[in-house]
């Protein structure tokens, strides 16, 4: 293995890496049985809270414009 | 969302699901693994050839009209998160494991169990899927800069107008500089599809199965290059041959501007059914 490689192996997961997959993903189950937060849109409400905005998330990105001025 | 019926308590403790794992691969490995320096105690459920990993926990925290207000409390939140992946990272170290969303909570152990035999079949479809494997996250990211000094330098027209730019002076010099920057733009839009397309199909063939998931917003990825692939892959436990392929590809694409990054190994969160249906 590389040195980049290990780098990229060690690199520090974000708690927002942790959020798009522990709140995003996994089995779901849902019945009665069960304290369900289906219908909650955990990784909204999640990144909401974690974030201070999230309004680039809800859309796909349409950053770079072929007229766009530089900033 | 399915209410509670009313006659079901609302008190007392409730068992918090973290994943599912075999039973013949799990229960010895995992026993002492699980117990050494748990921020909470684990507890292994058996039911037939199936391993719940899960916590006991106060319906109360996890009451469902109390928990908007608990998923409101970033501190909170964060706690759970994090021990919620850290409890499945240890199973990770020794089982493979079928990771359960965010808060599957059940109110007893007969309910667990339950849904442990009656989803028996499809949890071990799971699991078979997911054995001897783990997930890995794939990011690509793009400098800017490299791009404009490499990859861009391919297109005749970006060459030109640099050769034009260089000798320049004054303020035909700025607005050439402009076009040259507005010109690389839309090379780098046209490159980025191409990149990520390049990025899957490689890593995909040193891999059991892969997602291309959406791209994250900077404040997400933490890094201000711009983010041109996002995916996710599904790999040997060892992650030996594709972690070569991911090092010849990085090798490969570095003039063109482009950084890989990878995370994990994740339990497999993006490679196990969404839906299990009613427990």
């Amino acid at each position: 293995m590389s040195m980049s490689e290990q780098q990229t192996l060690k690199q520090q997961v974000t708690l927002l890496e942790l959020v798009d997959r522990v709140l995003n993903k996994g089995v779901v189950v849902s019945g009665d049985i069960t304290l369900s937060v289906a219908g909650v849109d955990l990784v909204y409400v999640g990144l909401r809270v974690l974030l201070s905005s999230v309004a680039t998330l809800e859309e796909p990105r349409e950053r770079i414009s072929a007229a766009g001025a530089a900033p | 969302m399915i209410a509670p019926t009313a006659t079901l308590p609302r008190k007392g403790l409730g068992w918090y699901l973290y994943g599912v794992a075999a039973a013949d691969e799990a229960s010895a490995r995992l026993g002492a693994g699980l117990a050494a320096g748990a921020a909470q105690e684990v507890e292994l459920v058996t039911e037939g050839p199936l391993v719940g990993v899960a916590s006991r926990v106060s319906l109360e925290e996890f009451d469902e009209q109390a928990l908007p207000d608990r998923l409101s409390d970033a501190t909170w939140l964060e706690q759970k998160i994090r021990t919620h992946e850290h409890v499945l990272e240890r199973v990770l170290e020794h089982a493979s494991v079928v990771p359960c969303r965010f808060c599957t909570v059940y109110r007893g152990e007969v309910e667990l169990r339950r849904f442990l035999s009656e989803r028996g079949e499809a949890l071990e479809a799971a699991l078979d899927r997911v054995r001897g494997r783990v997930e890995v996250g794939v990011k690509a990211f793009v400098d800017r800069d490299r791009f404009a000094a490499g990859r861009a330098r391919q297109n005749d027209d970006i060459r030109q107008l640099e050769a034009q730019a260089s000798t320049a002076e004054g303020g035909r010099a700025y607005l050439e500089r402009r076009r040259l920057e507005q010109l690389v733009a839309s090379e780098l839009e046209r490159f980025r599809g191409e990149a990520a397309d390049r990025i899957h199909t490689r890593l995909l063939s040193a891999a059991e199965d892969g997602l291309v998931l959406p791209l994250q917003a900077p404040e997400l990825s933490g890094r201000a290059e711009e983010m041109v692939f996002n995916g996710a892959y599904l790999v040997t436990a060892d992650r030996v041959g594709f972690e070569e392929a991911l090092g010849s590809l990085a090798r490969d694409i570095r003039d063109d501007g482009i950084d890989l990054e990878l995370t994990g190994p994740w339990p497999a969160y993006n490679f196990v059914p969404e839906e299990l249906g009613a427990g």
